[in-house]
């Protein structure tokens, strides 16, 4: 019955999002679909860091630094003439090689110290993206980037390029479902879950550690590239370590290793803002607003929004056992 | 009972279709895309405190042609990206014109969004490149860098007469667009620049620039800077006795300058599009008004936004109709007497870039204030070829 209700609910849920992000945009203006595109961008990015942190327990504080990069390749390349199409990929390499090296600091350090080492390769990242302006353009960034054709059709409008930046989401969204199901996702979770009883059994940690990182950062290096071409402009601010806060904010919001909690945690920290922008009497408010609400979901629901139907569960279940503990104990009771 | 239900509701329905409809043509609608929060929250705030003020006082008098103005506010935080998706959404709400931003930074980005939307658009952005790349909707509530420099340069050679000049300049676009563009009006002119020293972004130390320029024995130095690398220019300036003028453009005798530099600013002069200082009525007035509104002194951006909205009502009555593109083909052939109408602060004239033409002044640090000196003429016929050729991105 439960598992029915559930399955029900899935579909329902998965029919309302199909909805919502294919046929809204023919409804929306241009506001609307930007919004929605910039909440699509931040899902992939934030898909990748939860991989890091929800899946492989990593804690990084350096994911703008990798939607920087990308972005920067992206744009660099196409004011060289180079098509995005060779960009893009670029960018996802020079993620991936970086990625890598920035695990090696995690091999040796844990928890807040990784925290503390992945900021401090941020604000070196950005200060070279401020400072080196014969490659970055400094605080003046880049201006005018295009954005990419396909097959000879031009994604120049928002709608288009909506679409396409979809079809990226859902393909990324897809290879990261396959790797978590497939032994490597398992030997994710055990690295998070207890990393000396996944050594002795076998799993190599230093791989996976450097993996989860590098996997994480062409996730972050695809959604910088889309990111340049929808803004068509890029500054060193965006990925700067306040970004990177935010982004591991989305994740936690959203349920650190649940597969849907970048949707959720990307919409709360991209679309709610903009949303409480226009509430009468919460305009000038609504960024403390936005922290308080995060502040108080931190204590009440430290799992996330998505933990809610697990808690639920759990209420249940403990329900039930009691209920059950109770019948015995009046059969036994009965019975003496 | 039902169907005469249904029917009045349709009435009813229709009537109120109708009067949104024709409520909808009886304002004009503005927004405000401003720097609320970041670094550019004084700039924006500023801008859009002066855009308010003017829309008060039109509004109070009747509006334009006989239609109220209605504005909406939204704050950039200071972000390009954010500024973009503001415009469009400004856009999608069927504005009559917009106003701001006011960092040129983000001018650059969300100027392309109202230009496709055929939507008229002031900033008040300084960097030449916002008017060179033939965008028919974006027009200055200031000057731009390449009208700046023909006019210091004309101060440099014809009031303070100095036979040479060392060029103390920050190696960024901002500061090599100064640089060139300041050469280029000196070319013709008995002026020579005989040290061009080069600086970086956030340096400290100018001990060695301002050596370098004392060497080259020039008449007087022209410190083209940041904020605070200028207020340190001042200051080492002052440690090694440069006795001679020191003369710069808007940045130079800052409000910011003169506090971090303290007395060393006393004595610098600088070239500037607007001060609430200056000596005209229409700008006495606009100060009066505008400290009397918010309990502050207006800076130039609050000059910007408020001449801005006085602009536009100009361009608005001579075109005679609500016509967004007609309104833009008139401000490029625009000119606008103070006397005629004082909101517009000082009398003012648009070229077909969108760029503007005024007085301006000489501003000299005395005592730790800022006291205008002269007023320069406008340059005529907007900037000269050679400005604008030296105004390249």
């Amino acid at each position: 019955m439960n598992a029915i209700f559930n399955n029900k609910f899935a579909t329902l849920f998965t029919v309302l999002g199909a909805l919502l992000v294919l046929v809204a945009p023919q409804y929306l203006k241009n506001y609307g679909i930007y919004l929605l595109t910039y909440w699509l961008i931040f899902i992939i990015a934030t898909m990748g860091l939860n991989l890091t942190i929800g899946y492989a327990g990593q804690k990084s504080l350096g994911h703008a630094a990798f939607f920087g990069i990308g972005a920067y390749t992206v744009a660099i390349m196409m004011k060289a003439g180079i098509s995005f199409w060779l960009g893009l990929p670029a960018a996802a390499l020079l993620c991936f090689a970086i990625g890598l090296i920035l695990g090696f600091p995690a091999l040796r350090v844990q928890t807040i110290y990784l925290a503390f080492a992945t900021l401090g390769f941020n604000t070196a990242v950005w200060l070279v993206m401020r400072n080196e302006e014969w490659l970055t353009g400094g605080t003046f960034g880049i201006n005018n980037i295009a954005r990419p054709v396909i097959f000879g059709y031009s994604l120049e409008a928002n709608r288009p390029y909506y679409y396409f930046v979809l079809a990226v989401t859902l393909v990324l969204a897809g290879l990261l479902w396959g790797l978590l199901r497939s032994p490597w996702g398992k030997a994710f979770k055990a690295l998070r879950d207890n990393p000396i009883r996944a050594e002795s059994l076998g799993v190599d940690i230093r791989n996976y550690t450097l993996l989860s990182f590098a996997i994480g950062a062409v996730y972050a290096g695809v959604a910088g590239a889309l990111f340049a071409s929808l803004v068509q402009f890029i500054e060193p601010a965006p990925f700067a370590v306040g970004a990177s806060i935010m982004m591991y904010l989305m994740v936690v919001v959203g349920g650190a290793g649940y597969f849907l909690g970048p949707v959720i945690g990307a919409a709360v920290g991209v679309v709610l803002p903009e949303w409480l922008r226009d509430v009468p009497g919460v305009a000038n408010w609504y960024l403390p607003l936005f922290g308080a609400a995060v502040v108080l979901l931190m204590i009440w629901l430290p799992d996330g929004l998505l933990s809610i139907p697990d808690r639920i569960k759990a209420k249940r279940a403990a329900r039930a056992a009691s209920a059950a503990r109770t019948a015995a104990a009046s059969r036994i009771g009965a019975s003496s | 009972m039902n169907k005469r239900f249904a029917l009045k509701l349709i009435a009813a329905c229709a009537i109120a279709a109708s009067a949104t409809a024709g409520f909808a043509q009886e304002v004009i609608k503005i927004a405000n895309i401003v720097e609320l929060s970041g670094s550019g929250a004084s700039a924006g705030t500023n801008f859009k405190n002066g855009v308010e003020l003017a829309v008060k006082e039109i509004n109070a008098a009747g509006g334009i042609l006989g239609k109220k103005i209605q504005t909406t506010t939204n704050d950039t935080q200071s972000n390009p990206g954010v500024a973009k998706g503001l415009t469009q959404k400004a856009i999608d709400n069927d504005v009559f014109a917009i106003f701001g931003p006011v960092f040129s930074g983000s001018i650059m980005v969300s100027m392309a969004e109202s230009r496709r939307a055929e939507v008229p658009n002031f900033t008040g952005g300084e960097a030449a490149g916002i008017t060179e790349q033939g965008n028919p909707y974006v027009f200055r509530t200031s000057f731009t860098q390449a009208s700046a420099m023909p006019k210091v340069a004309r101060y440099i050679s014809e009031q303070a007469k100095l036979k040479t000049l060392a060029i103390i300049y920050v190696n960024n676009d901002f500061g090599k667009g100064g640089l060139d563009a300041l050469k280029k009006a000196l070319a013709n002119s008995p002026t020579k620049v005989v040290a061009e020293i080069s600086t970086d972004n956030g340096q400290v130390d100018f001990s060695a620039a301002v050596l370098k320029a004392k060497q080259s024995n020039a008449d007087g130095v022209f410190a083209y800077s940041n904020e605070e690398e200028s207020a340190r220019i001042l200051r080492e300036l002052r440690k090694q006795g440069w006795t001679k003028p020191i003369i710069g453009e808007t940045t130079l005798t800052g409000q910011k300058v003169i506090e971090l530099a303290g007395d060393a600013a006393n004595g610098a002069i600088a070239h500037v599009g607007l001060t609430v200082d200056a000596p005209q009525p229409a700008i006495r007035a606009f100060r009066a008004k505008f400290e009397k509104e918010y309990k502050y002194v207006s800076d130039h951006n609050g000059m910007k936004g408020y001449s801005g909205i006085y602009i536009l009502k100009a361009a608005i009555e001579k075109t005679g109709k609500l016509d967004r593109k007609a309104v833009a083909a008139t401000l490029h052939t625009l000119k606008v007497k103070a006397a005629d109408q004082p909101g517009v602060l000082m009398d003012v004239s648009f070229d077909a870039k969108g760029d503007l033409d005024r007085e301006s002044f000489m501003i000299e640090v005395k005592n730790g204030k800022q006291e205008v000196v002269s007023i320069l003429p406008p340059l005529g016929a907007g900037a000269t070829p050679a400005a604008a050729a030296a105004a390249k991105k």
